[in-house]
């Protein structure tokens, strides 16, 4: 059972190899610590190690997937071999032993901070920082996770690759009580190297949340609209991502089918999927089939250039695979996923970028009610902030915000705050990379 | 060592409480899109997750290694002794009935028998009834999973259950002005024959795009809203069923926190969530081995329950009621709901209709998200219809509408007779299998936001 997983891996390939079939094992050790907030204190540590293979057979062209634990090889490679049978042939080539880059993703200080049992600290220090401010604020949730993992990939053209990764973010959620109801916010960072101030992720909140104790009107119409970093990447990962997805646009359900080389946003905006940066929130010297990792620019000066494939896809496309295939986790088949989506535009001061009327938001609740194929959305946002004469006033409640997203990409325009903002949704990673923005056709509605 | 061996081992330790929950999960999964094979992916894995309680901090441990259950009893001690130091609160588990047994939730048809070769022409067989001029792209996943659980406490309760799922999901996706997506899922605990009831989805699917595609942008403002049976599932499991879950209560970011013998709804609503009736989120015994019950939690308007977990129900000084459910063994168990219902009125669809001049008709759930602690909610709708005069006029797509969960709930002012349940996957940083339902549901002021 406790075979090294680099053994396990090999072991998995020499079996699909000897039976004379193509294929690829992914294999993954991991292990992740985690600390929850309750109530204005560390409640409890929670720990999984993580040990699995995930295990695709190509046999007469058609793919099969397993998956098992280290030890059960024989038995994974059987349920694949066994899967590919009702599978259409697509006769998908794996890669060939290449270069790959090698992105910075592995903070030995992570590690060290975990096996010292650091962790519990780190959280206290978010706790302490959100009760700074004032004494009616309580983080009443939240935690802080911290992850050491080993990826390995093989396949049956002798490529054998290997990758260390770590990861650590802390989240808060800080709350002022209130008879009938609260008045909450929260702040979230994620980084892969040990660089956070958990301090300050908690005094961040305290402050969001201090922020709201006032109220405003809401303005109503089509009234400018500046998105914080996390707020602009949730709307985005759920309504630009699917649209660059090369699956979504050979079958005609993206925005942007058949609009390559089109002028689809601003002129100067560059908007790129970068797998190879140092500490990037997806980066990694090569994706979960084996491709070495490379920069994808999507769209450039404003101009839609390239989308985004995995294998499977991009020999169904007649393209290359621009690395972009994951699997996020051992039990899951590889599929298109972004990795490091980078905005780059003006990048104006963020005080520069406030309205003299208009609102602030801080989150969007409803993102993933984005709809996918049209990127039309409909979103509360909150918390938000009305913007009157160029400056932050009182909260306002239950405003709804839509439009198109695709569309506002023409007019938008970004500020130079870049934040890392991770989320995860079931096996799915919301990994962004974005500046705040301001939207300047965007409906207001509300009370 | 066996279950107890090492439960008496680390209460010889010191613990005041330990639980030790042993899985094997057997599950397949298949995509299939534009009629061919996508995906196709089945396996096994085990493991077991070690709890320890020791002076007031938690240590928990998942494991996929069954052969060192000693070593991660230690972890887990040792995290619990290191948290203790930081605790002020007290903390500790609330009694209850202690249970030596064994239950197997039964299936009809084994979906471990039917060959892989059977679920993919199930799926083909599916996908060919959804052929329509206007549907540019389908995609069918089939799902199914068993697991094979091992509960022992402390206290003396040793479980062992078979849980079988199953999921099929449907989803047809056209284009005219903009493209347009329509899916209906199906799902329960049981066996290969609830594949039978995906059938009766693709009629609705199809229906749902073709008059999607001619949908126009809906108004905004307020206005009275009618939800049917499977958004009013949705509500109740969202806005309400979220806030009555006993972690986020005794944590203060609940907006029912305080309220139990209070009015928080009108009169004519009445909210359960229960794991022993026939849904996709039913189980026999909790994740801690608390036997499942129903959970009045809403009656005739009075909150009357929350859903509780142990260690929340001995925070909030009541009885717990099986509410910890977990994803798999690498996590510990949350305060989670399982098959939340709203129960039907008396009224008819025309009766309600009648009631409103301006409004809109909202049917099936496009998602939502909430806020529990300032008791706020956000819901899309898949399908809609604007309202006037007590007729409906037209479709319109893209409808979202949002309002505060209490003022909402006072806000219902009729429910139909007829009630359907819907399935999902209820996302708190784990997943957990639910069913939701109720009837027509007519709100007489809710925030409507469109384009317009």
């Amino acid at each position: 059972m406790n075979e090294d997983i680099v053994e396990s891996v090999k072991k998995a390939v020499e079996i699909i190899d000897k039976k004379g079939f193509d294929g690829d094992v992914f294999g993954i050790k991991s292990r992740n610590i985690s600390y929850s907030i309750k109530k204005g204190e560390l409640s409890d540590s929670s720990e999984y190690q993580d040990n699995g293979l995930g295990i695709r057979i190509i046999k007469d062209g058609k793919v099969g997937f397993g998956y098992c634990t280290p030890g059960d090889e024989e038995k994974g490679v059987k349920i694949a071999e066994e899967l590919s049978a009702v599978s259409e042939s697509i006769d998908l080539r794996l890669p060939e032993k290449n270069d790959t880059p090698e992105p910075k993703t592995h903070d030995k200080k992570i590690v060290e901070s975990s096996l010292e049992g650091k962790g519990a600290k780190f959280t206290q220090d978010v706790i302490e920082g959100a009760k700074s401010l004032e004494e009616d604020i309580i983080p009443t949730r939240g935690g802080l996770a911290i992850s050491i993992g080993t990826k390995v990939l093989g396949n049956t053209n002798d490529v054998f690759l290997k990758q260390k990764g770590t990861a650590i973010s802390a989240s808060v959620l800080t709350t002022i009580p209130g008879k009938d109801t609260s008045i909450n916010a929260s702040e979230s960072r994620f980084s892969r190297k040990m660089d956070l101030d958990f301090k300050d992720v908690g005094k961040s909140a305290a402050e969001k949340v201090d922020s709201l104790r006032e109220s405003s009107e809401i303005p109503k119409g089509k009234v400018p609209v500046v998105m914080n970093p996390d707020a602009f990447g949730m709307l985005m990962w759920f309504g630009i991502v699917p649209a660059i997805d090369g699956e979504n646009i050979r079958k005609g359900k993206s925005v942007y089918e058949g609009r390559k080389g089109e002028q689809v946003a601003s002129e100067n905006l560059l908007m790129k999927d970068d797998p190879t940066k140092d500490w990037g929130i997806g980066s990694g010297p090569f994706d979960d089939e084996g491709v070495p990792s490379e920069e994808t620019s999507i769209i450039k000066d404003g101009r839609l250039k390239r989308f985004i494939y995995d294998l499977e896809e991009a020999k169904k496309s007649d393209t290359e695979s621009t690395a972009n295939g994951m699997r996020g986790g051992f039990k899951n088949p590889p599929e298109i996923t972004d990795r490091n989506i980078v905005l780059r535009g003006e990048g104006k001061d963020k005080d520069d970028l406030l309205p003299d009327d208009g609102i602030l938001v801080d989150g969007v609740m409803g993102a993933h009610t984005l709809n996918p194929a049209s990127g039309d959305f409909s979103v509360v946002a909150t918390p938000a902030w009305l913007v009157e004469n160029g400056e932050i006033k009182g909260k306002v409640e239950g405003a709804m915000i839509s439009g198109n997203l695709p569309e506002t990409l023409k007019s938008i325009e970004l500020a130079d705050d870049y934040k890392k903002s991770y989320e995860s949704i079931g096996s799915r990673e919301i990994k962004m990379d974005l500046p705040s923005a301001r939207f300047n056709d965007i409906t207001v509605s509300g009370n | 060592m066996s279950l107890k061996d090492i439960i008496d081992y680390v209460r010889a330790e010191g613990a005041d409480y330990c639980d030790i929950r042993k899985e094997r999960w057997d599950s397949t999964n298949l995509t299939l899109k534009d009629g061919e094979i996508d995906k196709v992916t089945s396996g096994k894995e085990e493991g077991a997750m070690v709890r320890v309680l020791y002076d007031n901090g938690w240590g928990n441990v998942g494991i996929s290694d069954l052969e060192d259950l000693k070593g991660t009893a230690d972890r887990a001690i040792w995290m619990a002794k290191s948290n203790s130091k930081y605790k002020k609160e007290e903390t500790g588990m609330a009694d209850v009935e202690t249970h030596e047994e064994s239950i197997e939730m039964s299936m009809e048809e084994n979906f471990l028998d039917v060959s892989i070769e059977e679920k993919v022409s199930f799926l083909k067989d599916l996908e060919k009834q959804l052929n329509e001029d206007f549907v540019r792209s389908t995609e069918l996943r089939y799902g199914d999973g068993i697991v094979d659980k091992e509960i022992a406490t402390s206290d003396g309760t040793h479980v062992k259950m078979k849980i079988p799922r199953i999921v099929t999901y449907l989803i047809v996706i056209g284009k005219s002005d903009t493209i347009q997506r329509a899916s209906e899922g199906i799902g329960a605990t049981g066996g290969y024959e609830v594949t039978e009831r995906a059938y009766d989805k693709k009629d609705v699917v199809l229906q749902r795009l073709k008059t999607l595609l001619k949908a126009e942008t809906p108004p905004s403002g307020k206005m009275p809203l009618i939800m049917d049976p499977h958004l009013t599932g949705v509500f109740s499991h969202e806005a309400f069923g979220h806030a009555a879950e006993g972690d986020l209560v005794s944590t203060g970011n609940s907006c029912l926190e305080g309220k139990i013998g209070e009015d928080v709804a009108s009169d004519i609503v009445t909210i359960k969530d229960d794991p022993t009736m026939n849904g996709y989120g039913s189980f026999p015994f909790d994740d801690e081995g608390t036997k499942a019950k129903n959970r009045i939690l809403v009656e005739n308007g009075v909150l009357n329950d929350f859903i509780l977990d142990r260690e929340n129900a001995w925070k909030l000084d009541m009885s717990p009621n099986g509410g910890a459910r977990a994803e798999d063994f690498r996590v510990k168990p949350l305060v989670r709901m399982s098959n939340t219902i709203m129960e039907p009125g008396d009224m008819s669809f025309d009766e309600l209709l009648d009631e409103v001049d301006k409004g809109v008709y909202a049917k099936s759930s496009g998602g939502g998200q909430v806020n529990t602690g300032e008791g706020t909610f956000q819901f899309n709708a898949q399908e809609a219809y604007l309202i006037k005069d007590g007729e409906i006029e037209k479709p319109l797509r893209d409808v979202s509408f949002n309002g505060f969960t209490l003022e909402t709930l006072q806000n219902i002012t009729g429910i139909t007779e007829e009630m359907e349940t819907g399935i999902g996957h209820c996302g708190k940083g784990q997943t957990a299998p639910v069913t939701d339902g109720g009837a027509n549901v007519l709100i007489s002021e809710v925030t409507v936001g469109g384009r317009e």
